[in-house]
């Protein structure tokens, strides 16, 4: 009962990525951010999370990676189907077909394929560096940019307390079922919450004497078990990422965002069946969804 | 200062604990009671089957991971069996919820700061009478039964997590005891604490008894089981490997040595002494005492 | 035996904690000589963890209150030495073991206290091993800590500590958190600590029967007091002052008293453990008639 599973995303391993130092791969997962949210393009955006794939596919990660990124089927779905009948686009709209009341439109499935690309190309790039990234990595080259020793440790930490606290409340919630506690309203609050808090603040009252024990408040100089290292192809992956945003920032400025919204054409067939699928495949995730729910 | 050992019980239970045909009503039955979890990786009990009497003083030990306090989960419902039954109270409990067989399995857990929550004890005792819908008149009585009982009128308008840790763990004791269960688990009652606290919360467990409760304390304290305890539950690798007076577990090298666990020192001394006192091994200090005395010529020891 | 030099000394120490009334140390006086394995017995609330947090210091750097008296520890004043001095020297575990957990990995966990002190990489690494080692904990250095289980946790936490090479080695309660099998390997690890490596253990514990075999010494607290200070024997033969104080000796030291008082049955020094006691009574009772 005492031991809690911390969820480190980490995935073993000895790849290129695995390898490269974490502030690289932040540079590049904050450039991929600015990007997708500066253009529309859904090549563009399809293009760059092709290119995360591949890069995800040299990491030999990819088990993990294809389990979590399932969660973009539902969500892509969901896009594709409400966009297309009610495009968060500036009007004029071109309609396709109708279907009943519902009508299909050019501008839609060009929002809902950006949107759908967007999200691909920013998860895949987010999880491409955390699953090749221990935490603890970060952290130290967080510090070694200067940023406050107690910060990073306070991240480490609160990373770690969420699994502990969520044991923690579940184990004060079955004390007071057993003390008769109703589960749920506004009375479960207190009785729940409570036991919770004051644990959390005596596990720091200790945890901070026990640190300050082992010369946890020291000014000097400080050394790190943890062995970043920098190196020219650290500093190359990074700079590259930098100089293609800037280079991507300078078209869109030139372009207006490289726009293609007026000039893709989609055909009825491909703009139907696109809905069509989607539409099957969203039903069926609210379905299982809320039958998941009903059973448990 | 030495405990004594409680009157032993008339009929010694025996092997799985089934009584006889017409020995009475049985608290707590549990029925091949088997438990997995993490979907089937993890067998946390194997076919378990006790049966305890009212009014017994059952204490259950083993390792952490032997599945000792796994088993006590199910008699108030926290966890369902997998396979087998389990009843409590003539009560099924896959049939109702956590909630309502509190009123009749009362469970404490180890840590008090898991129960302990209100603005002072007095409040504090009178949660569980209130959960069961009882009016006010009723939960302020049952609060001062408890506090006389418990001896705790110094601390009933202090904050919970104002008090002492040991004074904390008789609040939480107290604050099931205003539910008046028919059953009570204890999960490690003494341990961790020191010897008067341990005498204390000993002599609640009788009085418990007395008043017609069945107390089941799952403990490491080997102390507890000989002081207060009328039979045994040894739990190893999620099965019951005996069921027996706290004598007979102890004499039992074999399963002693299987779990890890140590008897307390007085009975190791009376084991080592077994071929000469040809008795079952003592479980207090006085009863070895008044064993090898009377026949003993004076032990010049020969410690420096 | 030549008494071992001091290494501990408190002369005339008092503590009130700042918003209490009452003395948790009250004029404590004691010397602990380097090697020393001190058991530190009493009630809930008698002072012990209150004497163990002056010891590196703790008290009064991180913890309010008015102290008065000297305390000297391996040639330093922990009341004007900063606790990141005294923890080289003095090395603290405490009795939750998941509360001292706040490292990723194990390793980093026992990296903890040397990176604070600036230890270079080599020798941390040499370091962690060697504590992993010590505590039979060989191989967990990616393992998570908050994952492990109590006894392995704590293990950790004694790890973390000797990694700085302390000379003295503070617990207070350790192992009333653990299951049997938890108490018996930190038991171990202090035992094996002080006979092999000299490091002086200060212990503040409830277990009677383990005092008794490992301690070297046994120091009595009451209300702040200390009221019995001396070899396992001459404490646990003070069997008036134990039980006015509401402590109890081993049970196999109550057993030769109770057959002493009831039936002239034993003479001479009382013994402290089951060694002691199964030796003189069989020694005895070999030709007695049954």
């Amino acid at each position: 009962m005492q031991g809690v599973a911390v969820p480190i995303s980490m995935v073993a391993g000895n790849s290129f990525l695995h390898r490269l130092n974490p502030i690289a791969k932040l540079v590049w997962v904050v450039v991929v951010l600015i990007i997708s949210f500066a253009t529309r393009n859904p090549l563009l955006l399809l293009g760059l999370s092709i290119a995360g794939l591949l890069v995800v596919l040299t990491a030999g990660i990819w088990r993990q990676f294809a389990r979590v990124m399932m969660i973009l089927l539902p969500v892509g779905t969901s896009l594709i189907v409400f966009q297309s009948v009610a495009p968060a686009f500036p009007q004029p709209w071109t309609a396709i077909t109708s279907i009943g009341p519902f009508t299909i439109y050019q501008e839609g499935i060009y929002s809902g394929l950006s949107l759908l690309a967007r999200a691909m190309s920013m998860t895949i790039f987010a999880l491409a560096m955390i699953m090749t990234t221990h935490p603890s990595d970060l952290f130290t080259s967080l510090s070694r940019l200067r940023v406050p020793y107690v910060l990073n440790f306070m991240l480490a930490m609160t990373l770690q307390l969420i699994p502990v606290l969520q044991r923690e409340i579940a184990v004060v919630m079955s004390a007071q079922k057993s003390r008769g506690m109703k589960s749920t309203g506004f009375g479960a609050i207190i009785p729940s919450f409570v036991p919770v808090f004051a644990g959390a603040i005596e596990r720091v009252q200790q945890l901070s004497i026990s640190l300050e024990s082992r010369a946890f408040g020291s000014t000097g100089h400080k050394t790190s078990y943890r062995q970043v290292a920098v190196r020219p192809a650290d500093w190359l992956v990074g700079l590259a990422g930098v100089a293609l945003l800037i280079g991507c920032l300078a078209v869109f400025l030139a372009t207006g965002g490289l726009d293609m919204s007026r000039s893709i054409v989609f055909p009825p067939v491909v703009a139907i069946g696109l809905v069509a699928a989607s539409t099957v495949l969203f039903v069926a995730f609210i379905a299982s969804a809320i039958w998941l729910v009903v059973r448990a | 200062m030495t405990a004594t050992q409680a009157p032993p019980v008339a009929t010694e239970p025996r092997g799985d604990g089934s009584d006889a045909a017409g020995d009475g009503p049985s608290s707590v039955i549990v029925d091949d009671l088997t438990h997995v979890y993490s979907r089937g990786k993890v067998r946390a009990l194997d076919h378990v089957s006790v049966r305890i009497k009212p009014g017994e003083i059952v204490g259950v030990v083993g390792q952490n991971g032997s599945g000792k306090t796994t088993l006590t989960k199910h008699l108030n419902g926290l966890l369902k069996p997998t396979e087998g039954r389990v009843t409590v109270a003539g009560i099924e409990t896959t049939r109702r919820r956590v909630q309502e067989l509190a009123a009749h399995v009362g469970y404490v857990f180890q840590n008090p700061n898991h129960q302990l929550f209100a603005s002072s004890v007095e409040v504090d005792l009178g949660f569980g009478p209130r959960n069961l819908g009882l009016d006010p008149a009723e939960v302020a009585e049952r609060v001062e039964a408890a506090i006389a009982f418990f001896g705790l009128e110094s601390v009933r308008h202090l904050h919970p997590y104002r008090i002492s840790f040991p004074m904390r763990k008789l609040v939480g004791i107290a604050a099931i005891y205003t539910m008046r269960p028919e059953i009570f688990v204890l999960d490690e009652p003494s341990t961790g604490q020191d010897h008067i606290t341990t005498r204390k919360i000993n002599e609640l467990i009788r009085r418990l008894r007395s008043d017609g409760s069945t107390v089941i304390c799952v403990s490491h304290d080997m102390q507890l089981m000989a002081d207060v305890v009328d039979r045994v539950l040894v739990m190893w690798n999620g099965q019951l490997i005996a069921d027996r007076t706290p004598r007979e577990v102890f004499a039992d090298r074999e399963v002693m040595a299987r779990t890890n666990l140590e008897p307390p020192q007085i009975t190791e001394i009376a084991l080592r002494l077994q071929a000469r006192t040809g008795r079952p091994p003592a479980l207090s200090v006085d009863e070895l005492a008044d064993a090898i005395g009377p026949t003993l010529r004076p032990v010049i020891s020969g410690v420096s | 035996m030549p008494s071992p030099a001091p290494i501990i000394e408190f002369e005339r120490v008092t503590f009130q904690y700042a918003a209490s009334e009452g003395h948790a140390l009250d004029d404590v006086s004691l010397t602990i000589g380097e090697g020393e394995y001190v058991a530190l017995m009493g009630l809930n609330g008698a002072g012990k963890t209150t004497l163990e947090l002056c010891i590196n210091g703790i008290i009064p750097n991180m913890v309010m209150g008015d102290l008065a008296g000297t305390i000297g520890v391996a040639g330093l004043d922990p009341t004007e030495t900063p606790v990141r001095e005294m923890a080289k020297t003095v090395g603290m575990v405490f009795d939750n073991p998941e509360f001292q957990m706040s490292q990723m990995t194990v390793a980093e966990e026992v990296a903890l206290g040397l990176e604070n002190l600036g230890v270079p990489f080599d020798e941390m690494r040499a370091r962690i091993a060697e504590a992993l080692a010590t505590v039979d904990l060989v191989g967990f250095d990616d393992r998570m800590p908050l994952a492990l289980s109590g006894g392995q946790q704590q293990r950790l936490a004694i790890a973390a500590v000797l990694a700085m090479r302390p000379r003295i080695l503070v617990m207070d309660e350790p192992t009333s958190n653990l299951d049997p099998i938890g108490k018996q390997e930190v038991f171990a690890i202090a035992e094996r600590l002080n006979r092999e490596n000299g490091m002086t253990v200060v212990m503040a514990e409830h277990e009677v029967e383990v005092m008794a075999r490992f301690a070297d010494r046994v120091i009595v607290l009451d209300h702040g007091r200390i009221v019995a200070n001396g070899t396992p024997r001459e404490v646990f033969s003070g069997i008036e002052t134990l039980q006015r104080i509401g402590l109890r000796p081993p049970q196999a030291t109550e057993l030769a008293v109770a057959l002493r008082s009831r039936y002239g049955a034993w003479r001479g020094e009382l013994p402290v453990t089951t060694e002691e006691a199964v030796d003189a009574l069989e020694a005895t009772m070999i030709g007695t008639a049954r």
